[in-house]
Formats: C-alpha cells, structure tokens, sequence
C-alpha cells in the first residue's frame, strides 16, 4: 500500500508538469482549433533559455534562492512568450483563413526548425542545470518520502492554472478570449478585436510553456533539443484527455496521465507503459467522444 | 508542377555531378548521426575524423595522396542511412567509418557489401552483424555477448546476489540485457527484476520505486549515459543506496554531469579503456591534439572508436600500398596483429570482429572521475 | 484542356522513367523512397484528403503490411512479392478492428487516438509481441523479390517496381475518386449532416475509405521490407506518420497531383538540403512553413468537382 501512495505521488509530479503544457495546447486550441505542434519545442525553449539567464546572469547567487528562482521564472515566461507571438505572426496568422490542416503543417514544420535551431545554437550534446538551486529536502507525509521540489511543482502548476481559469474568467481580455473561441466572427462584430486576442493566447500559452520547461530544467537536470516532441506529445494526450478547450480538463487530464503512467508502469509493465496511457485514453474517449470534462468549445462545422 | 520537376531534375543532375571528380584523393567515408537524437555523437565522430585526417594529410598523406573524409548524416534512422549509405557508394570511398546503432549499421551492410565498400562500425554492437559472414564489414568495438561476460564477472567478483537488470528496449541495451540474463541465470545468480523503460523521458521515480520494491544488490543498467543519469540522480533524491552497474553505453562525462558528482559516486561502469589510461603515445598525443583543437576532450568513447577505425583503414592502405578491396579486407583480416590503436591494441578476426580482451571495469569516484578497476 | 494535362502527365511520367538510366544509385534510391511515399501519401489521401479523417497513426498499418511480408517470408520462404495480397488483408482487417470503435469520434479526437494506436503499435513491435516481431532488432533477412526469375537488389530495379506500383496506385485511386463511393466521401467532408440526410451511411462510407487506405499501405510495407531486407520498429515511428501527413498536405489534400508532388518535397528536400549538414533539418522546417504560406491550400490543390450540365457548355457544379 506504501508503494501504491508512492507512486501516485510519482505520477502527480509528472502530470503536474504535462498539465502545465497541456493549458498552452489548449488555451491556443480554444481560440484558433489549431493543434501547435511547435509547442512542445517553445517548452524546450524555455528550458534552455532559463539555462543560459541562469549560468550568465546568476541571480540565484545574487538574490535569495527563492527570489532568483521567481525572476527567473518571470524572465523565461517574457522571453517565450515572445517567441509564441513571433511564431503566430510568422507561421500561423497567414494560414488563419486557409483549411486548418495547413496550419497543423506549419506548425509541424516550426517544431523541426525550433529544434533543429537549438541543437545548432548549443550544441547536440545533452545540457545540465547547476545542482543545489532548489532544495533538496524531502518531507515525511504519513511514511511517505516526498522531495520537497515535487510538492513545489505540483503547487506551481495549480496556482498557474488557477490564476489562468479566473484570469480567464474574470477579466475582459478573458472574455474576450472565450467570445474569441465561441465564434471569432461574432466576437469581431461586437467590436472585439481577434487579432490582439489571438496574439494575447500566444503570449500567454507559450509563456505556460516556457515556465514548465524551465521547472523540469530545475528539478530534473538534464534537458535536451529533441525533448520538446516527447513532452508536446504527452501534453497533447493529457489536453485531449480532459477535454480540449477547456482548462480545467487540461489540468484534470495532464494529472490523470501522469498517474496512469506511474500505475501503468508500477503493476502491469514498465516497457508497456505508454501502450497502456494510450489504451486508456482510446477507452476512455470511446465511452466520452469529448474527453472526461467535455469540450468547451464547437468545432466550427 | 512542371517548373518545379524541371528544377529538382536539374538539382539531382548537379548533386551526381561531382562524383566524376578526378580521384587525387583517397576518401574516406564517414557514416554517423549527425542530426536527430544521437547528433552528439556523429558530431564528434566527424571532429575526431576530421582531426585525424589532417593530422596524416600535415605528416604524409596516403599513398601520396591526401586523405578526405566524405561525411553523410544516416539520422539514426535505417531508412535514412540507406540512403547515406548509397550516397557514400557514389562518391568514391575506399571506407567507410560507421555507424552508431546497430539496426541502422545493418541497414546499409547490404550497400557497402554489394558496392565493395570496407565498412569499419564503431558502435554497433549487435552480435548477428558480423555473424552474417560479409567479407567487407569490420567493428572496433566489441560485441555484446563480450561485454555481457565481463559485465557478469564483475557482477559475481563483487558478490552480488539478487540483480536487477533494467534496459532501455533498443537493440543494443536489450541484447546486452539479455545476454547477461542467461549468462546470469546460468551461474544461479538471482535475476529479482527484468524490464525496459523509455528512453527520452525525464522522470524516472516510478521505474525506481517498482525496483526498489524487489529489493537487489545491484542494478545493471545496461541502456545509455542520459538515463543512466537520471536514475542516479533519482535514486539518490529517494535515498536508496543500491549499487548500479552500467553497460559502455553509459561512459561519457555528462553522465557525471547530469546526475551530479555525489549522486554518480561509486557507479560502475564496463568500457574499452579511456584514452587517459591507455600508456601509449598515440592515445597521449591524440587527447592532446583533440583538446587543442575543439576545446574538451572527446566525451563519447564511441567518437574514438571510429578513430580507430580511420586509423586501422589508412594504415591498411599505407600496408597493401593500394585501395584495392580485396586485398585491404585480407590485410584487416588475416594480417594486421595487434595494431597500437587509440583504445589498445586492434585485431581482427575472420568474422570481422575486434579480438582480444577490450573491456575494463571503471568506477566513478567522488570527483566525478573514472577511475579504471583493477 | 483534359487532353493537355494527361499529356503533360505523360511526359513527366517519361521522363521519371528515364531517370534512373542517368542517375547514380544514390538518385535512383532517392526517388524509390519518394516513391514509396507517394504511395503512402496516396493511401492517406483517400481518408485524410476524401473522407476528412485526421489520421495521425498511417504508419501502423504500413507497420502491419510490413511484418507480415517479414514473418511469412522469413519464417516460411514465401515470396515477399506474393505476399502482397495477404499484406492488404491483414493491414485492413487490423484497420477495421481498430476503427470500428473510434470512427464515430470528431476530428482531433480522432487523430490523438490514431497517433495512439501507432504508438501501441510500434511498443507491441518492440516489445515482441507473440514472440515474432524480433522486438528492437526488428527481422532480418528478408529474400529479395523475384519477379519471373529476375531477382531485384538494385536501385534502379527497385525504381522500376516501385514506380509501376505507384502507378498502379495513381490509377486506382483516381478511379476510385470519380466513382459513386469517392463522391460519397467528399459530400460526407463537405458536410456530414447534409449527407447522412442525402442517405449516405457516413460511418460505413468513412469505415470503408479508412480500411482501404490502411490496406493499401500495407502493400507499400511489404514493398518496403523487400527493399531493406531488414525492417525494425523505429522505421514505423510516429515521425512517419507525420511524413505521410505533411506530404499531403503540402502538396493538396485531395489531389493525387499534388500527393505525388508533395512526396517529392517531404522526402527529396532532405536529400537535397545533405549540403546544409547540420543544419539541413532546420533548413527543412522553415521551408515547410514557407511553402504552406506561399499556399496555403497545398501546392497543387485538388480542384472542386465540375459538371457539364445537359444544355450548357460548362456548368457550376452541383452538389459537390
């Protein structure tokens, strides 16, 4: 039973992490029905770049741990959000009003020059964060041994999705967004302007990104130019699982992954755990054709 | 549609062009990832190369020629190095050096085999590549059941008794796995725990936690350096003190990086000898050119291997005094004893196999060092 | 105007014929694998490009064709080439049974569950499922295909077969697109709901166009085992899917024109980019998003249907 609560807590650490990827995924699928398939790579962006702000800039020396690490946190999330918002312009706002599998093309194809452009730029061999920047204390939860970095993770990535649902919610900009994705030429005709929604959801979803690249950078150490592919495609399952559109699925269905993942692999089979993730997904959406909390969103028809 | 036919044809004619260039050169062909998920170690394969091809080209060049290294990304993908491999067939190598993977070597055997190619691998370890009996093909490194032997008496010298074995499914780590298995079983030692996990992933935990439920001695690792990393790293931030042993897949300097200098202590690994350890002069001289020019030393062991195979290809050459195929695969095979290579001395035998004794047992000290076991 | 294009047509086909007479065996295999993509592509369009499926997962079926070529040939020396019915069947008995369940399910529900049933496909690959895929090491030593006593191992052999079997397959899926059951599948992606208020039956119709593209791929597998001679499961990874995907895509969904080009992009750009080294796939991505920019409906789209209405010269079309 101890290994069974163990486990749950291995897999709530990295669903935590696909959950945070997944809001990205599905924040730009609920405005614009576009799978990004370059957004696993602005994750791998973000990785890196928080790589180089930190060794250059050490700021985890020069503020106290925990300071540094928000700055940094901030610094990565501005950066990649740039990066997101170049990207629509270049890549994606030409190809707005062509059939949408064009766009799934261009995205693809921004996902090879992304992580082909990182290897150029540092190199293809593996890259490793500092040690000793997060702390390395575990805590005791009930006999559990629980690194203290997983709780931090896990935490961060609630706290992100919630400031994103009341964000959503409860600003204008955010109603703007969800009139956005019921209908952009409705929404254009009570006098909102797409484009600036558009490019907001690209700031704001790559930013979601960017930051959970640079917490896996943190907390695992290694990270890698082809990474982004293996974590967008996790990401995307999980944004599925929950529901595409909708936020809270994203979290629910990132989390749930990581979990059936940890499960799959502690009792059935380890080199079958992928296999089982996505047998679980395929029953899962033939008994809910719209994942578990449905989907937020008409696919335009 | 008809411009854009009009403009390919004319980019295949120019690419078949120049290799009507006239041969004042003797090129040798190299074979490696230089993109997808192994390009570290292409890359550095093209580096050594290319360090050693100048460093003969500045003393003598070969039968009074200058050498050139023809280098062809294969990707890390069979489909893609088949067509590397037929592109290096159409440029008139002698040789060439590669690859990395095994699947991917043994995709384009056939097209050096039937082009009259040497083909010296420099990290495909699979048993059944040389046991096909292909006159032309040649490895500097050892083979997996090779590997698997050491890696069992290292196990049973250091009194383990319940093993786990854990590999990564590709056809490397799984044949080494499988081979220490039986090997294993054979000798009565316990095998607790048997599986694969996927490589590429970052969070381990579960795969650690499932194995510490079987409770073993030991863990041989047998899959490459940046899991091997990881579970370190992982199993030290879950406090579980198990010894891991690992394959030669897992030497490479990141690992320590990765995993950190204090989560790495202690870890065994089996490799062919570091060039840092080996006394000859050769070994010296290269680490030293290799630093000079690129800043580090080489990281990957399999980078020098393929060294070693340009190095045992062009002293063949420099031997029969021609490129003829024949007569350098005889010269490889039956009469080159016990040349000083990078990573000791190479032979091969009538397989095409390296003979003799290669692998060491290394253990990871608290610097971070390998340090070779007696 | 039809008469031009079948004679451009005709023309190209001539010269692609002669090529491998002047091309190295490096070309040649360059266009063989072109070849064989197209022939992917071919297949993908009738369920991405006709029917509107957003299949993500091609590479399992051709998977499929490709390891029953590789055990029966190995395992009881049949001749791969005469294997090449068998590999239709079990390819498309495999896409029936997968598909069934899920065919119901909308579009990028549909795709994340056919990129999931190749990815179980290729870990059931790796993991040797039944004890006969080989696991990692795949199978080896598939017999080269012998047609009428002429073994085929070069290049410009292959471009022969490979490129008649292209044909072939340009052949029967332009047919197939100008008969009752391609106009099916082009209303019921134009507008479901219109044509299963027209009477079609939209989830046989798209079952069906899933099941024959599946099988059809599965024929391309075994003319891709007989070619390597060794196949492994990393040749059937979800980047391949995401090949077939693009090339049709960038060439015109729904245009066998344009799959054709478009297999000529996706696999030859590569091949041409070898002078970039490291940087060819970067090269390779941008140029991709470039050419979806400059059209954005692939390059050479599929063009609407037409009809000559009984009275006029040159009638708009009707239902399309």
């Amino acid at each position: 039973m101890e290994e069974f609560f163990q486990q749950l807590t291995n897999g709530l650490a990295v669903g935590g992490i696909y959950a945070l990827i997944a809001l990205g995924y599905t924040m730009v699928y609920g405005v614009l029905k576009l799978i990004n398939f370059a957004h696993g790579d602005l994750f791998t962006i973000g990785s890196y770049l928080g790589l180089t702000l930190l060794t250059s800039l050490s700021l985890t020396d020069r503020l106290a741990p925990a300071a540094g690490v928000l700055v940094l946190a901030v610094m990565v999330m501005g950066l990649v959000a740039v990066v997101g918002a170049l990207l629509e312009r270049v890549a994606y706002r030409p190809l707005r009003q062509s059939p949408r599998l064009s766009a799934v093309v261009s995205a693809l194809g921004a996902s090879i020059f992304f992580s082909n452009a990182l290897m150029l730029i540092y190199g293809a061999r593996f890259q490793v964060y500092p040690q000793g920047i997060l702390p390395k204390v575990a805590v005791n939860i009930f006999g559990l041994y629980v690194p203290l970095v997983r709780i931090l993770i896990l935490a961060a990535s609630v706290v992100m999705m919630l400031a994103l649902y009341f964000f959503i919610q409860k600003t204008r900009i955010g109603t703007a967004i969800r009139a956005a994705a019921i209908d952009q030429d409705a929404a254009r005709l009570m006098g909102i302007d797409v484009d600036r929604v558009i490019l907001f959801v690209f700031l704001i979803g790559p930013a979601l990104g960017g930051v959970a690249g640079l917490m896996v950078g943190l907390h695992y150490g290694q990270i890698n130019f082809t990474m982004g592919w293996v974590y967008g495609l996790k990401a995307f399952t999980a944004a599925i699982l929950g529901g595409i559109g909708n936020i809270p699925g994203a979290m629910v269905g990132g989390i749930l992954l990581g979990v059936i993942e940890a499960l799959g692999a502690a009792y059935l089979s380890i080199a079958w755990k992928d296999a089982i993730a996505f047998g679980v997904l395929i029953i899962i959406l033939i008994v809910r054709p719209t994942g578990l909390l449905g989907e937020r969103v008409a696919e335009k028809v | 549609m008809k411009r854009v036919f009009i403009a390919l044809m004319a980019l295949c004619l120019l690419a078949g062009v120049p290799t009507l260039a006239a041969a004042d050169s003797v090129k040798i062909g190299l074979m490696g990832p230089m993109t997808g998920p192994w390009a570290s170690e292409g890359q550095e394969m093209k580096q050594v190369l290319d360090l050693l091809a100048e460093d003969l080209n500045a003393k003598r060049g070969l039968l009074g020629k200058t050498v050139e290294v023809v280098s062809e990304d294969d990707g890390g993908d069979p489909r893609t190095a088949a067509l590397a491999a037929q592109r290096l067939a159409t440029q008139g190598i002698v040789a060439v050096i590669g690859t990395y993977g095994s699947s991917v070597t043994e995709a384009t055997q056939n097209i050096y085999d039937e082009s009259k190619i040497i083909q010296i691998a420099n990290g495909s370890t699979a048993i059944r590549l040389t046991e096909k009996g292909l006159k032309y093909f040649f490895r500097t490194c050892p083979r997996d059941d090779e590997q698997g032997r050491v890696a069992v008496q290292t196990i049973q010298k250091l009194g383990f008794k319940k093993v786990a074995i854990l590999h990564d499914n590709t056809t490397y780590a799984k044949g080494l796995a499988d081979e220490a298995k039986g090997l294993l079983e054979k000798e009565g030692v316990e095998i607790v725990f048997y599986d694969a996990l996927t490589p590429g992933e970052r969070d381990y935990t579960a795969i650690l936690t499932k194995m510490k439920g079987a409770s073993p001695d030991v863990v041989f690792f047998t899959g490459y350096y940046p899991e091997a990393g990881l579970l370190l790293r992982q199993k030290k931030e879950m406090n579980w003190p198990v010894p891991f042993i690992g394959g030669d897949a897992t030497n490479n300097p990141d690992l320590v990086k990765i995993a950190g200098k204090d989560a790495a202590e202690g870890f065994y690994f089996l490799s062919a000898p570091l060039p840092k350890d080996l006394p000859t002069p050769e070994a010296k001289a290269f680490l030293a050119e290799f630093k000079k020019k690129y800043g580090n030393e080489p990281a990957s062991i399999y980078a020098v291997l393929a060294g070693d195979g340009f190095r045992v290809i062009s002293a063949a050459i420099e031997a029969v005094k021609s490129t003829d195929p024949d007569a350098l695969a005889d010269y490889l095979h039956n009469k080159m004893k016990d040349f000083p290579g990078l990573t000791g001395t190479l032979s091969f035998n009538e397989k095409g196999d390296r003979v003799g004794e290669v692998y060491r047992v290394y253990k990871v000290d608290a610097d971070g060092n390998f340090i070779l076991q007696p | 105007m039809m008469e031009k294009r079948t004679l451009t047509y005709l023309v190209l086909g001539a010269v692609l014929a002669l090529c491998p007479l002047v091309l190295n065996p490096y070309w040649t295999d360059v266009l063989n694998n072109i070849g064989l993509y197209a022939a992917l592509g071919l297949s993908l369009n009738l369920i991405v490009g006709h029917a509107g499926l957003f299949n993500l997962g091609h590479a399992a079926f051709y998977a499929v064709g490709a390891y029953t070529a590789a055990i029966l040939n190995t395992m009881f020396h049949i001749p791969v080439l005469a294997l090449l019915p068998l590999c239709a069947l079990t390819a498309g008995i495999f896409a029936l049974l997968v598909a069934k369940p899920i065919i119901h399910l909308r579009g990028d529900y549909l795709c994340i569950v056919t990129i999931g049933v190749g990815e179980i496909v290729r870990i059931a690959l790796i993991n040797n499922i039944f004890g006969i895929t080989g696991g990692a090491n795949g199978i080896f030593g598939i017999s080269r295909p012998n047609l009428f006593g002429l073994v085929i191992r070069k290049p410009h052999e292959f471009f022969y077969l490979i490129w008649f079997f292209v044909a072939a397959t340009a052949f029967f899926f332009h047919r197939l697109e100008n008969s009752r059951f391609g106009r099916a599948l082009n209303y019921l992606r134009e507008d479901e709901t219109a044509a299963e208020g027209s009477g079609i039956d939209t989830a046989h119709y798209k079952l069906m166009a899933f099941v024959i593209g599946a099988a059809w791929a599965g024929m391309v597998g075994n003319l891709y085992a007989a070619k390597m001679t060794i196949i492994s499961p990393e040749s059937f990874s979800f980047w391949e899917s995401v090949l077939m995907f693009t090339l049709i895509i960038l060439g015109g969904s729904g245009s066998i024109p344009g799959v054709l080009l478009g297999a000529f992009l996706v696999i030859g750009l590569p091949e041409v980019f070898r002078g970039f080294t490291n940087a060819r796939m970067m090269v390779f991505g941008a140029a991709m998003i470039a050419m979806m920019i400059f059209r954005t409906g692939g390059i050479l789209p599929a063009k609407p249907r037409r009809y000559i209405l009984p009275g006029r010269e040159e009638g708009q079309g009707g239902a399309a």
